[in-house]
């Protein structure tokens, strides 16, 4: 964030300006995602780049343009994109995946205790260019040597744009997007080629890639048997219907026990009674179940 | 040696070893006003005792000119800080200086720093979520989060050896602490912090929440401010404003004691965005890290 945007946000020159808030909670109502005051300073920029773009000169006018001006509903998409531009990366949500291996992971496999087969599926859904669910897969190899020994599991990867699924199937990746990526990973698990690295097959072998479009329910009653869907900063593109539609298959397609991850600012309020909001260490979730009654006492 | 008989020897050690941290100078007055209908208060006899302890008053400017109170102002003393935050505030910023000072050098192996940011990051999800559900009393829930852990101080000073194993079992575990505490010393620190808040004469409401913020609590007439304690105290432990680590459990808000009480009393609660609130506690991170290093490490 720029010094003059940190300013701006908090600092002594004076409160956050009302109607970058008051787009700021447009946001969270429309989309779900939700800047904290720490972060207006992010959302300052991203509104600064689509107001050049747009030639409008204060918050008040650009929140017009937002609400009431033709095109209204591509200008919150345009901004949308500016919100979730450069998310994609490996390893992107460090307290969320720790919370997947340390605690969620235990949990499937005590639920899963007494079936016969040993098998872990997971969607991510709305996988980009791949860097999401390359990095769940590594996660699972690694902890295959531990609390996952015997297991088989697999990755579905869906996603809408062809390109972006051509991309991660190559599975090639620049700087950017492996920024996380720690020295033991980048060494076990990518080969440099170039100043770029590629993902190593034994990563590849347990993901399965194909086009699906979120909004098609005859496809999506066959993702089955899910034990976690990934589905980051993809619902924010939809309106509500729309967005109910996909959480109702995503309930549907998961197993009782099963997690439903979304992005980390990122928030199901309004949206479904049926998934109940859980804190895990560092990150949430929601799983199934009915909401609970007040009053039940924590197991 | 029976469970009852180790507490009660332990909780007498308390006692008797006397080292139980006396109230700053400051505070006890301060406290004593702030239990005062705000019309009945005085501003001047507030800035002179603040302005008796010199670090204290520097403390308070530092936090003053803190966003996280809502200030966008420089300000350069005592007086503009009543003047352009109230008294109420400045009174939250005195107290909250100075039982930032109440933690001994050795601390057994918990970060006093961690410790502290654990408790202003409570005491101001509390005011902030007192707020959001219109609870009646915002400012005395930010005191209530501020001081609920009193406790683990009087652990700290009084048994820092078996402190240091009680932290140790808890970090390693990844459990809560006063679980880890039950283990190991027999008590929590809901228990010796009742010794404290006696000692010191804290309001009633104030001494419940102390004593019983880990504890089975529902029937206290001073439930709903307990429950804002816990429920604020459980999201700062599972998010970045814990104490130095992060319990391995899933919690739903929804099924805490707490979430219980406060329906009775706040319906709405019932359509609470928890996850908003769980994203606000960001807010509060950098500045309370920033704010408790500047005033621990002067």
């Amino acid at each position: 964030m720029s010094a003059t945007a940190a300013q701006a946000v908090i600092g002594f020159e004076g409160p956050p300006d009302p109607d970058l808030v008051r787009i700021r909670d447009l946001v969270y109502q429309v989309a779900g995602i939700f800047h904290p005051d720490s972060k207006l300073g992010l959302l300052w920029e991203r509104c600064g780049r689509r107001m050049k773009e747009r030639k409008t000169k204060t918050f008040r006018e650009y929140f017009e343009c937002l609400t009431v001006k033709p095109n209204r509903r591509a200008e919150l998409l345009a901004l949308l994109n500016e919100i979730t531009i450069g998310e994609t990366c490996f390893f992107r949500n460090q307290a969320q995946l720790h919370a997947v291996r340390d605690l969620v992971i235990p949990t499937i496999i005590e639920a899963k205790a007494k079936l016969p087969i040993r098998r872990m599926r997971i969607w991510s859904a709305g996988c980009s260019t791949g860097e999401e669910p390359y990095t769940l897969s590594m996660l699972l190899l690694e902890e295959s040597q531990r609390r996952l020994r015997d297991w088989t599991f697999e990755i579905l990867a869906t996603d809408l744009n062809e390109r972006s699924l051509a991309h991660a199937k190559n599975g090639l990746y620049g700087s950017y997007g492996t920024r996380n990526l720690s020295a033991y990973y980048r060494e076990k698990y990518f080969s440099p080629e170039g100043e770029q690295l590629r993902v190593q097959p034994v990563v590849q072998r347990n993901v399965s890639f194909s086009r699906l479009n979120l909004s098609d329910d005859a496809r999506m009653t066959f993702m089955k048997s899910v034990d976690m869907v990934f589905c980051c900063n993809v619902l924010i593109y939809f309106d509500l219907a729309s967005k109910r539609r996909v959480i109702q298959h995503f309930y549907n397609n998961l197993l009782p026990h099963g997690y439903l991850f979304l992005g980390p600012s990122e928030s199901l309020y309004g949206v479904t009674e049926e998934f109940r909001l859980v804190h895990l260490p560092g990150a949430t979730a929601y799983v199934k179940g009915e909401r609970s009654l007040a009053g039940k006492k924590a197991s | 040696m029976s469970a009852t008989t180790t507490t009660t020897k332990l909780l007498e050690r308390v006692k008797d070893l006397k080292q139980i941290p006396t109230i700053p100078a400051v505070l006890a007055p301060l406290l004593r006003y702030l239990e005062q209908p705000v019309e009945d208060l005085d501003i001047q006899k507030v800035t002179d005792v603040i302005a008796q302890d010199k670090a204290l008053a520097a403390q308070c400017l530092r936090m003053a000119n803190s966003p996280l109170f809502g200030r966008f102002q420089k300000i350069d003393s005592l007086r503009t800080a009543i003047l352009g935050l109230g008294f109420q505030r400045v009174s939250d910023i005195a107290m909250s200086c100075g039982v930032l000072n109440l933690t001994p050098k050795d601390t057994g192996g918990i970060d006093p720093v961690v410790f502290w940011e654990h408790s202003l990051g409570c005491a101001l999800v509390c005011r902030h979520f007192a707020r959001t559900i219109s609870y009646p009393d915002p400012r005395k829930a930010y005191l209530a989060g501020l001081l609920h852990d009193l406790g683990i101080v009087v652990n700290l000073w009084s048994f820092p050896e078996e402190f240091r194993r009680v932290f140790e079992r808890a970090r390693s575990q990844r459990i809560p602490l006063h679980e880890a505490e039950q283990a190991v010393l027999g008590f929590t620190h809901c228990d010796s912090g009742s010794l404290l808040a006696e000692n010191w004469d804290l309001s009633a409401d104030l001494h419940a929440v102390v004593s019983l913020h880990h504890c089975s609590y529902e029937s206290s007439e001073h439930a709903p401010l307990i429950a804002v304690v816990e429920l604020a105290d459980l999201l700062c432990r599972m998010s970045g404003l814990n104490y130095g680590y992060l319990e391995n459990r899933q919690v739903n808000v929804l099924e805490q004691p707490g979430f219980a009480v406060l329906l009775q009393k706040f319906p709405a609660l019932r359509d609470f965005d928890w996850a908003r609130l769980t994203f606000e506690l960001d807010s509060y991170m950098d500045e309370v890290h920033g704010l408790v290093h500047a005033i621990y490490r002067k």
